[in-house]
């Protein structure tokens, strides 16, 4: 203790505090206020404040940007508020049709996502060779000059010994703008080799929508009139896209309206949405076919079809029509779904009778194996009550017209290159009608088949934590003879690569972006820097030119005419539909008002009508191959599941399911999401399973305890919660967490259920089945 | 004089928690960790609870956005002994934290849980933003971009909203809004003044059934809910 | 007259390790302030769910002392008991520097300890319908008084120290039921809510001050090696019996009513959850059941021993009593909706015992202790042996 005069007379001044000099500091800066002049009788004077403010305010310079956000394939219309090159508030734009002018709460997210503290601002080489996870790859930052010098060699090497096919190119979640050069990339260069995400998303719902219509295509709901929304195993207010269409126009849907829409959810798990809905209707896992079929039947046996729309707009009627009538009796419905037959009944009468109404299939209905004859079924109930491009049915989204690219340069490398099998076995009797199947990556590229892959390249995919088995992943990647990824983090799949190249994240580049499901019209937005790129990231556009300029060749002249940078890219391709001035200030470009019924040119199917009898995949089959008799094979049926796992060794059914705070990038780094990660269990920053509380019983489980899941093929650790909200088979967990590459805010948090999914597809579209892994719980 | 009042219909609420964000955008909340979360030390103006009843398969939950209550007859007003919360003539309850001791009386007072306090300084967050304005040596009761640790801080109404936007001759409930009441997709949150018959927030009040948190506690708080 | 009073010459052995050791604690005490004062309150165990921790939980518990204390002083110079008198002036300084203890463990709990003055600015910046403010005058001029009463007994001016001494009871009762007001009057946390907590806490005081009382006297006659007159302590003891047995009668009434009522929830939780062990552990076992047991028992109510046993242990359990009211009354989740409130918005909270709290905490009773030796060796507290009509058996 401090003795003298001095210290003493300190001491007593400042309370009996000794302090150091940072909070003496600290302290002086509120000496002026400990004495608060003006304030005794309790009232504060703000204008007093508010002047300083303003000057404060008056020296700031200030900007509002129009952007579109990218958390999520949602694409919705973002304005963003810059303050002395400083991004600090995200909100929507009200020019949007879509979402006008409302965002989800992932948007304001995105500040965090541009100033995550662990972002890569340098091109990182690899320097320790083994791969994996908890592997530390030794990077070393290295400039951009030498990153492009080695992937060029390497591209241009590959191109001189016509093997370009063995380029592997993986697309995560990027901006259209990016995914239609990362095409025009793979077209030019020579490889069909182009995986996106799509595989793991909704491939199935575009399958059981052209099987009726021949549009491969999202299904777009009419939501501003609808009457009814039945939906199966849709979370509409946490996964659907755009999420922030479906918040506002649930606001619109309850209380703006003159009458009230009555919402239904078909779900194994009690998610928000089922909260918030008026009905939840517990349904046994994988049997959302059987439920549609079923409420089908009641609809045509009692005549509540919409006998208009059937007769003058449809074909294969009748063929339907018997198949239901013979098959699909609610009460063989009710068994099999363990919904009472009442229950379906109601629901198919109230849904027919409530007109407009529609039947929306969400990705827990349809992501098993025949998912897509359950997504046909569910399609048809909308064409049952005549909700096919009509107000308040299913929409036909437009998709801006953009300038056309000038053509393709092509030398014989890249036409050989592009003519050989791509390595996901798309359009084989494998996958008969898949555009892409993500998941088989792994399996083809250990398998060697049908060829090897020299080299890969992701633009931010995170492959590994959003595909089913992670396992498998892992040794495919380990694999891998050259890797590059491209992403603003190193996520868990770049820990497996060779070089990372620091992308900007959507808020530093430039951009268009429409999504494939809105509002019927079609709508563009732009994505315009709102800050200055950080360090030294690159878009992934201008990332592209660059490499294409260096490749030369017709690699080259396929990108010389299209502006040689993603601004100039961005201003041609959007050169028809908006001047680039009001483009830039307003953000978004909406085409003209949607027009209803157009039926004589809608379908694109062989008889040119809606079908209930898919000639689209007769005719496929016939193409590919595939033999098929029986008629009920092109009519929507339900098909038993099959599960991975057996029953008496694994009896519980996993349900993994994807809450709104997970980020759609691939990272979770983020603690605004991460703290109001699950609020109907009130909680955040970690995962846990829901177990229905009578099963967790029966297995002698307790609450809160630690225990292992365990699926066939790996097992995971988190702990239990008594739930009311699960289906007795199913346990639920929330996916998002489990990240173990990077982020303080996400490193070891939680667990990821999908590592221990196994591999299955609906093989008709290639869609990865998500809920059909068994699994057993016990304690640790 | 006006009274502020919020309604947030809980049959347009998704249960999304913008609000949540976007209040913590607005004011520059510091955000929490695991371990402050396991602590209960996170600081949220506006929360939303999970509140479960019913067995399978009847279960129902609610999802209820709670932002500060701003009660007439605030418990917390009552036992501040530094003055430092204190009701506006606009009904509003302010939180001064030039005038806070930190002696948390009023998180023990208040019937909401409405109240946070700062447990530690908050520049070392790395999504820390110092934006402005203003700044912390503008003396006044605008919510500072970063507050001290020592002292409580609670939803205010975005007070410096109404404040400016009275100043302009501005709407407020229209014009301008709370930040939560701005962000919230659904539009289940309605801000407006409970003493003029012709507002948005009164004309619903008059249309549905609503209820208040609490109504035991005759606090004759100003958020009211409406029934789904 | 001479004073019959004289203090100790604190050369001894054991006096300087004790000051040692109490110096010591103090300074432990004092870096942890400071680390809470640079660091921020996060590292104590408090949280949004339980706000107030262990220096406020102390705080009361000195208060109470005090104001028993004093009253118990009082004994000799307003009830005219003379045969309290010896220590009469321990009781009084004791009093004085337990409350001083408690201001400073409230200044020292505040998120901003440099603004503790706002709570003096009564009726100019200071919202007097606060049961804290009214504390604040009822504290800060508790402390006066005292300082005021000591200093005319030390000057032996008779007539004033009887007015005064009527004024300090008086005071003394107001402040510590005054504190029993701060919880009492909270209708948000339904264990406070009572109208009989400034009883309660007043019974308390008069409980944990006597106690206290008794422990000091014993200690500090053995440890001058002064013969204690047995018939001093006996009679405190008695009255310690009747003490204990009103204060459990008012804590059995309080917690009944409480059952009674509807709002019984987190009454139910702690008589049965997780903090159960601090209320029928330390405060029925070891504040009521064992002191009446052993106090009320031929075999032990007459030794010395049994006396200072029943002491400390209602020392100890009166503690565990304001333990058991402040930190698990807030502790419980509030109920906002009918149903079951998920997550951390419906989990009953915990207090963790963290190193830095606790050593602020035995700080701030090592500073008392200190000033207490202080007192000892610097005023004349200790009265002499042989005084008129208390003579001793032998030197």
């Amino acid at each position: 203790m401090k003795n003298g005069r001095n210290s003493e007379s300190k001491y007593k001044l400042l309370n009996g505090l000794k302090i150091d000099r940072r909070s003496f500091l600290k302290l002086t800066a509120f000496i002026p206020g400990l004495f608060g002049g003006g304030r005794a009788n309790g009232q504060l004077d703000v204008t007093k404040a508010h002047s300083f403010q303003e000057n404060i305010r008056d020296s700031l310079k200030e900007n509002w940007v129009a952007t579109s956000c990218l958390n999520c394939s949602g694409r919705c219309a973002i304005r963003v508020r810059v303050v002395n090159g400083k991004a600090v508030r995200i909100t929507g734009n009200p020019l949007s049709k879509i979402s006008e002018g409302r965002v989800c709460p992932k948007a304001h997210i995105g500040l965090q996502v541009l100033y995550d503290p662990e972002r890569i601002y340098s091109p990182l080489k690899r320097t320790n060779k083994d791969k994996g996870i908890g592997i530390d790859p030794k990077w070393i930052s290295i400039s951009w000059e030498e990153a492009l010098d080695e992937i060029i060699n390497r591209l241009i090497s590959m191109r001189e010994r016509g093997r370009t096919h063995q380029l592997l190119l993986f697309s995560g979640l990027n901006s259209i703008s990016s995914e239609d050069l990362i095409r025009r990339f793979a077209d030019a260069f020579g490889t069909p080799n182009l995986i996106t995400e799509n595989g793991l998303e909704n491939e199935t719902e575009k399958l059981g929508h052209w099987m009726a219509d021949g549009h491969y295509e999202e299904l777009v709901y009419d939501l501003d009139h609808t009457h009814y929304i039945l939906a199966f195993g849709a979370d509409l207010l946490e996964s659907s896209r755009p999420l922030s269409r479906y918040l506002r126009k649930w606001g619109r849907l309850r209380r703006e309206k003159s009458n009230r829409s009555k919402v239904v959810i078909v779900h194994p798990y009690y998610s928000i949405t089922s909260a918030k809905s008026d009905e939840w209707i517990p349904i046994s896992p994988g049997t959302d076919a059987a439920l549609a079929m079923g409420i089908a039947h009641v609809i045509i046996s009692e005549q509540l079809f919409d006998k208009e729309f059937i007769s003058h707009w449809t074909t294969g009627f009748e063929t339907y029509k018997k198949f239901v009538l013979s098959q699909s009796s609610p009460q063989w419905a009710s068994k099999i779904t363990g919904i009472p037959q009442e229950t379906i009944y109601r629901i198919a009468r109230e849904f027919s009778q409530t007109r407009p109404a529609i039947a929306i299939m969400g990705k827990e209905a349809i992501a098993w194996p025949e998912g897509s004859y359950a997504s046909y079924a569910i399609f048809c109930l909308n064409a049952l009550v005549g909700g096919i491009d009509r107000l308040g049915g299913i929409l036909y989204q437009e998709v801006p017209t953009y300038k056309e690219m000038p053509r393709l340069v092509e030398d014989e490398v890249a036409k050989k290159g592009r003519n050989q099998p791509p390595i996901d076995f798309r359009r084989t009797p494998r996958f008969p009608a898949a555009r892409v199947i993500t998941n088989q990556i792994p399996e083809s590229l250990l398998r060697d088949v049908p060829y090897p892959i020299q080299m890969a390249i992701g633009f931010n995919s995170n492959l590994l934590f959003s595909a089913p088995h992670k396992e498998q992943w892992d040794r495919a990647l380990k694999k891998l003879p050259y890797y590059v990824h491209l992403s603003p983090f190193v996520s868990e799949m770049a820990l497996y690569a060779d070089l990372v190249l620091p992308t900007t994240t959507y808020l530093e580049e430039w951009g268009y972006d429409h999504s494939s499901s809105g509002s019927g019209s079609p709508e563009l937005r732009i994505k315009q820097p709102a800050v200055r790129p950080r360090g030294q990231a690159r878009s992934v556009t201008d990332i592209l030119f660059e490499i294409s300029k260096r490749v030369k060749g017709t690699v080259q002249h396929s990108f010389a005419l299209l502006g040689g940078n993603s601004r100039e890219f961005v201003k041609l391709r959007t050169s028809t539909l908006i001047p680039w001035k009001d483009l830039l200030s307003m953000g978004v470009w909406v085409g003209k008002g949607y027009q209803y019924k157009k039926y004589h040119s809608l379908f694109k199917t062989p008889s040119r009508r809606f079908e209930f009898y898919s000639g689209n995949l007769k005719n496929l089959f016939l193409e590919i191959g595939i033999e098929r008799k029986e008629d009920f094979e092109f009519l929507p049926h339900y098909k038993e599941i099959r599960f991975l796992g057996e029953r008496k060794q694994y009896p519980l059914i996993l349900l993994p399911y994807q809450p709104l705070m997970m980020m759609g990038n691939g990272s979770q780094n983020y603690p605004w999401a991460q703290e109001t990660f699950l609020p109907m269990q009130g909680m955040g920053w970690d995962t846990l399973v829901e177990i229905n509380s009578e099963t967790a019983k029966a297995l002698n489980l307790k609450e809160g305890q630690s225990v292992w899941v365990e699926s066939p093929f790996k097992k995971i650790r988190t702990r239990i919660k008594f739930s009311e909200g699960v289906h007795p088979e199913v346990v639920a967990i929330p996916m998002g967490q489990g990240h173990d590459a990077y982020g303080k805010w996400q490193k070891g948090i939680g667990v990821n259920p999908n590592e221990i999914l196994g591999v299955d597809y609906d093989w008709i579209s290639g869609q990865s089945a998500f809920y059909n892994t068994r699994v057993k719980v016990y304690p640790v | 004089m006006p009274r502020w009042g919020m309604v947030i219909d809980l049959d347009k609420c998704t249960g999304c928690q913008s609000c949540t964000i976007a209040c913590k955008v607005e004011n520059n909340i510091p955000h929490g960790s695991p371990q402050e979360q396991r602590l209960r030390r996170e600081i949220y103006w506006n929360k939303v609870i999970a509140v479960t009843s019913g067995r399978f398969p009847s279960v129902k939950t609610e999802l209820i956005p709670m932002p500060c209550m701003h009660c007439e007859e605030a418990p917390c007003v009552t036992v501040c002994p530094a003055k430092a919360t204190y009701r506006r003539e606009d009904g509003i309850i302010m939180q001064d934290f030039r005038r806070c001791i930190g002696c948390k009386y009023c998180m023990v007072a208040c019937p909401y849980g409405a109240r946070s306090f700062n447990y530690r300084e908050q520049e070392a967050k790395e999504y820390h933003r110092p934006d402005p304005p203003p700044e912390r040596r503008v003396w006044g009761p605008w919510p500072f971009p970063t507050r001290t640790h020592g002292v409580v801080e609670k939803c205010t109404f975005c007070f410096h909203r109404i404040d400016q936007g009275l100043k302009e001759g501005k709407r407020i409930g229209q014009e301008v809004v709370p930040a939560c009441v701005e962000e919230c997709p659904s539009r289940a949150r309605i801000f407006g003044d409970l003493d003029d018959p012709h507002s948005e927030i009164s004309r619903l009040l008059s249309s549905r059934g609503w209820f208040r948190l609490r109504e035991e506690m005759n606090t004759k708080c100003k958020v009211y809910y409406l029934h789904r | 007259m001479s004073s019959p009073f004289t203090s100790i010459k604190g050369r001894s052995k054991g006096f300087r390790i004790l000051t040692a050791i109490l110096i010591g604690l103090t300074l432990a005490g004092f870096v942890s302030f400071i680390v809470s004062y640079t660091w921020g309150h996060y590292v104590f165990g408090t949280s949004n769910s339980v706000p107030w921790g262990m220096p406020i939980v102390i705080t009361i518990y000195l208060i109470g002392l005090s104001a028993g204390s004093l009253i118990l002083s009082s004994l000799t110079y307003v009830f005219k008991r003379e045969e309290y008198r010896p220590i009469s002036r321990v009781a009084l300084f004791l009093a004085i520097v337990l409350i001083f203890g408690a201001m400073v463990g409230i200044a020292l709990d505040l998120g901003r300890p440099e603004k503790s003055w706002r709570l003096f600015m009564f009726f100019v910046l200071n919202n007097m319908r606060s049961m804290f403010a009214i504390n604040g005058i009822l504290y800060g001029g508790y402390f006066l008084i005292g300082i005021v009463y000591f200093g005319a007994i030390l000057a032996e001016k008779y007539k004033f120290i009887k007015r005064m001494g009527i004024v300090a009871v008086l005071w003394a009762a107001l402040v510590h039921m005054g504190t029993g007001a701060i919880f009492g009057f909270i209708d948000a946390r339904p264990i406070y809510f009572s109208p009989i907590k400034p009883f309660e806490f007043l019974a308390a005081a008069m409980v944990s001050g006597l106690a206290l009382l008794i422990i000091v006297v014993v200690a500090l006659f053995k440890f001058t090696k002064i013969e204690l007159n047995k018939s001093l302590i006996f009679p405190l003891s008695r009255l310690l019996l009747v003490l204990v047995m009103i204060l459990s009668m008012i804590v059995l009434i309080d917690k009944l009513t409480h059952l009674y009522s509807l709002d019984r929830a987190s009454l139910l939780w702690l008589l049965t959850g997780h903090y159960a062990w601090v209320f029928w552990g330390l405060q029925v076992g070891l504040a009521y059941f064992l002191p009446i047991l052993l106090l009320s028992h031929p075999r032990s109510k007459n030794t010395l021993r049994g006396v200072v046993i029943a002491s400390f242990s209602v020392g100890i359990g009166i503690f565990g009593e304001r333990f058991g009211l402040v930190i698990p009354g807030v502790a419980y989740p509030m109920p906002f909706y009918p149903g079951k409130i998920e997550g951390i918005w419906g989990a009953e909270a915990s207090f963790p015992l963290t190193p830095i709290e606790t050593l602020l905490s035995l700080g701030i009773f090592s500073l008392m202790g200190l000033f207490f030796l202080l007192g000892l060796k610097y005023l004349e507290l200790i009265p002499i042996e042989n005084q008129e009509g208390q003579r001793t058996e032998s030197g």
